[in-house]
């Protein structure tokens, strides 16, 4: 049963097709991916998007009976913006710490979702706590 | 001693040095006393990189802040195992483990195969001594562990969240299967530059990709279980860049380990096997990369640093030179087997490998992403966990399905009579499964129920691969001592399968977050939990409050759990202290976390409960067991290689 | 810190000397050439991994009939043209083992 041709490039072509169909699919309609910006590139963006930078100031609440407010500034900048947050803040939070919170810019004020507040250690080796539950 | 430490990494320089050079005249000119001292050069290269090693062992179990890196890294109130797990905590530290590890594979290798193949050897040594130079260059010009300062009077200390027993085996696992790749490929590489056309660095290579694999999947497992019991969130993988470092490897050589089955019984893809060992190697030098530069954005983001830059050259450097050398070779590689059937044996391992490498390239494209969007659009953004989890489901149930297929199938041509015979038994069990499911509530999630059923089939075509085995062989332990790659491997696939289970159990969770007075209670899943009381105990470096917390079941309490946090004296660091009750008969875990607890005695409570989670660690012991019996030195086979690549000196 | 020296001194010298053996143990031998499988040699390897594969899909074969994964009507059709691989590679091996005469085990 000698087959002409070689099914196995056949194959590896339409898999190969298949996949990037798939792959092209989901990245143009579904994942836009989330933009990582710091304070002073967020004017403009209208969607949710990851705020990073350096907590100055005196933060006010705890993110559960009071909303969490701190003022978050670009890491090498002077750009600020304040912040408003609710759910778990992790323990390592506090001011001068690196942060990032996913949210959306309203009037001027970042909105951030719930549970998403994350810290950056300042050690080398160390993870911080995450809070998005899997 | 600084002194001694950095005199020998210069020595392991000058030797790594020559092992490339050298050798690579030997290999060119066929002489044989240079080839050996090139060989001999990798090996006095352990021994000069152990000294350094030991050097900086013995400053860190000393303490001696005089080395820059041991103040950094360690305190003298540090426990002394965890002042040895200093040793890979830092960067130049693990640089040297890396150089570490791969002089030992590469000089065990030497050692094995110079006599056997002495031709490919040649050819090795250089590849082996190539990639320890540029480690050993970096270490002794870019990021050196003994630099030297006066010495403070106190160290940095280690981060409380590493104190733990998962410092000391984590890292270590995961580099011996990173640098572990790298004999695979350097014999795979060498084989192409001796222009050899066959099969002997497969099987001069065939324990040590094992080993390799072996070693990354637990030491990924290892960290998943670090996370999900210290790290405290209730979660076991985030698809951080620095977790996906170490995954894209460990799919390239799953990838590797199926394909070379193929050539070994085939004798068909023989580029593809090339350009697979290149794409494993490749990644766990990019996945080192990831790491250690800084230059992803990361929880796990270690430092920023200068070795990026060189790591990012040498990986080009490395694809280009592997690729120019392939299809230099190309001719040489040509087999003159094709693939009979898309119904085979053969055609399941090549979907099987389509599928892993597509996985592993998504995994890629995500962690790429940051970098790239940011060269083209000027703002970095991230594909997070809806984007992993997509093409997990994508890629992952068909490669859990296939599984199942491809032991029930048989080589070159199946056909469709056979095949519906042998299915049967699988095919309606996993149905039956299915259903029953379905009745219990599993529908609620889609690809959960989907995983759930794949893998009973799969489990079901296992047993029945054991039950039809041992009738044909007589008894069991023949049948697994005769075929011991085969059954070992049937056995880490029900390992795997075991992990979807645990993993696809995720979907039928749940969680609530409340806060409570002493007294009060939340309900989470079928549970009911209420807070008793809290209080604060002072141990040795930390004090640790914890809430008493009542687990209660259908009115009756099942468990006392004492969620809570530590806070470090010397460190001034916060830690959370997740508790967890393991209910194994109902096959779940509750997981409480106190996230905030005030000074009034009112706590606010997260609770998880999750399903099936602990068969991710019952995967971990079984996936073990399944490669110890693949590993597992065959004396008959040993003989038959023998007699066969003797006849090759002839 | 001499110490340091004195010792990081010793390790150069024993590398160097354990790099130079291979020259020191035979400062002149009759035949520096690495051992290389010839033309021949490796045309050989490649057919005995032929027979090797041949004679291990022949006996695959065999199995996978006695544990019911290929039925009596496949088998019968497949195990024609298997055994006439592995005659065949066993053949091809044949003119040249007479040129090695050394006993090959063709069966495990």
């Amino acid at each position: 049963m000698a087959r002409k041709g070689n099914p196995a490039r056949l194959v590896i072509a339409l898999s190969v097709a298949a996949v990037l169909a798939i792959f092209l699919l989901y990245t143009s309609l579904v994942a836009q991916g989330t933009p990582s910006l710091q304070p002073s590139q967020l004017p403009g963006h209208e969607g949710r998007v990851t705020l990073g930078g350096k907590v100055v100031g005196t933060p006010t609440g705890d993110g559960h009976d009071a909303p969490l407010r701190f003022t978050l500034r670009d890491r090498s900048g002077t750009a600020t913006i304040p912040v408003r947050y609710e759910g778990s803040v992790p323990d390592l939070f506090k001011s001068g710490r690196e942060v990032a919170v996913d949210g959306r810019l309203r009037n001027g004020t970042f909105f951030a979702v719930r549970n998403t507040l994350v810290t950056k250690c300042p050690s080398k080796y160390a993870p911080a706590k995450k809070k998005t539950p899997y | 001693m600084a002194d001694l430490g950095r005199a020998a990494l210069i020595v392991t320089l000058g030797l790594v040095l020559w092992a490339t050079l050298a050798g690579a005249l030997a290999a060119r000119f066929g002489r044989r006393r240079l080839a050996d001292s090139a060989g001999n050069a990798l090996l006095a290269a352990l021994a000069s990189t152990a000294v350094a090693s030991l050097v900086l062992l013995g400053a860190l179990l000393r303490h001696d802040f005089s080395f820059t890196y041991v103040a950094d890294h360690t305190s003298t109130k540090l426990a002394r195992a965890y002042s040895v797990s200093a040793f890979w905590g830092g960067q130049e530290g693990s640089l040297l483990l890396w150089l570490l590890v791969l002089c030992g594979y590469g000089a065990a290798a030497v050692l094995l195969n110079r006599r056997r193949a002495p031709d490919v050897v040649a050819w090795t040594v250089p590849v082996l001594g190539a990639v320890a130079t540029f480690f050993a260059f970096l270490l002794v010009a870019v990021a050196s562990p003994f630099a030297t300062q006066t010495a403070p009077p106190e160290g940095a200390g280690l981060n409380p969240s590493l104190q733990n027993p998962y410092m000391l085996a984590h890292p270590p696992l995961l580099y011996l299967g990173y640098v572990g790749l790298t004999v695979p490929f350097a014999f795979g590489m060498g084989s192409l530059l001796a222009g050899r056309a066959d099969e002997r660095w497969i099987v001069a290579t065939r324990r040590w990709t094992l080993v390799a694999w072996t070693a990354l999947g637990i030491g990924q497992l290892l960290g998943s279980h670090w996370a999900y019991v210290e790290v405290g969130w209730g979660g076991y993988y985030a698809w951080d860049p620095v977790e996906n470092a170490a995954l894209m490897p460990w799919l390239a050589a799953t990838a590797f380990l199926h394909s070379v089955m193929i050539q070994e019984k085939r004798g068909m893809l023989k580029v593809w096997n090339m350009l697979l060992v290149l794409l494993a190697f490749g990644l766990s030098l990019f996945g080192t990369f990831l790491t250690r530069s800084g230059v992803v954005n990361s929880i796990h983001s270690f430092t920023q640093s200068s070795i990026g830059p060189w790591f990012l050259g040498f990986i080009c450097f490395v694809v280009v030179c592997s690729l120019a050398l392939v299809f230099w070779r190309l001719p040489l590689l040509r087999s003159k087997t094709r693939l009979e059937s898309l119904v085979s044996r053969e055609a399941t391992f090549l979907y099987n490998n389509l599928l892993l490498v597509a996985f592993c390239l998504t995994v890629l494209w995500g962690v790429a992403f940051p970098m790239l969007s940011e060269a083209v659009r000027g703002e970095p953004r991230t594909l997070g966990g809806p984007y992993y989890n997509f093409f997990l489901r994508t890629f992952g149930l068909p490669l859990l399905l296939l599984m199942g297929i491809g032991p029930l199938v048989a080589w070159r041509r199946a056909s469709l009579r056979s095949v519906g015979r042998t299915f049967l038994w699988p095919f309606s069990f996993a149905v039956a499964v299915g259903v029953g499911l379905i009745a219990l509530g599993a529908g609620s999630s889609l690809p959960g129920l989907l995983a759930y059923t794949f893998s009973a089939f799969v489990l079901a075509s296992i047993v029945l691969e054991f039950v039809r085995g041992t009738r044909a062989a007589g008894s069991f332990t023949l049948l697994v001592s005769r075929n011991r790659r085969r059954y070992g491997g049937y056995v880490v696939h029900a390992a795997v399968v075991l992990f979807a289970i645990g993993v696809a159990g995720s979907a039928y969770g749940s969680s609530r977050e409340a806060k409570l007075r002493p007294g009060e209670s939340m309900h989470v899943g079928s549970y009911t939990l209420v807070y008793r009381s809290a209080g604060t105990t002072r141990v040795a470096n930390a004090n640790e409050t914890r809430a008493r917390v009542d687990v209660v079941r259908g009115g009756e309490r099942v468990a006392t759990v004492f969620p809570g946090k530590n806070q470090y004296f010397a460190e001034r660091q916060v830690s959370n202290e997740m508790a967890i009750h393991t209910d194994w008969l109902r096959a779940e875990d509750v997981d409480v976390i106190a996230d905030q607890i005030n000074a009034n005695g009112t706590i606010y409570f997260k609770a998880l409960v999750k399903p099936l989670v602990n068969f991710l660690w019952i995967a971990g012991v079984v996936f073990l067991l399944g490669a110890l019996i693949a590993l597992w030195p065959d004396a008959r086979e040993q003989r038959r290689l023998v007699a066969r690549y003797a006849l090759a000196q002839g | 810190m001499t110490a340091a020296l004195v010792l990081a001194g010793l390790l150069a010298m024993a590398c160097v000397v354990l790099v130079a053996v291979p020259f020191l143990r035979e400062p002149a031998p009759p035949d520096d050439t690495l051992a290389a499988p010839g033309e021949l040699a490796r045309r050989q390897l490649e057919l005995t991994e032929e027979r090797d594969r041949a004679l291990a899909a022949l006996k695959e074969l065999e199995f996978d009939h006695r544990t019911g994964k290929i039925s009596d009507v496949d088998y019968r059709a497949a195990v024609g043209e298997y055994r006439h691989r592995a005659a065949a590679a066993l053949k091809a091996l044949e003119p040249r083992l007479e040129e090695h005469p050394r006993r090959v085990r063709a069966r495990d």
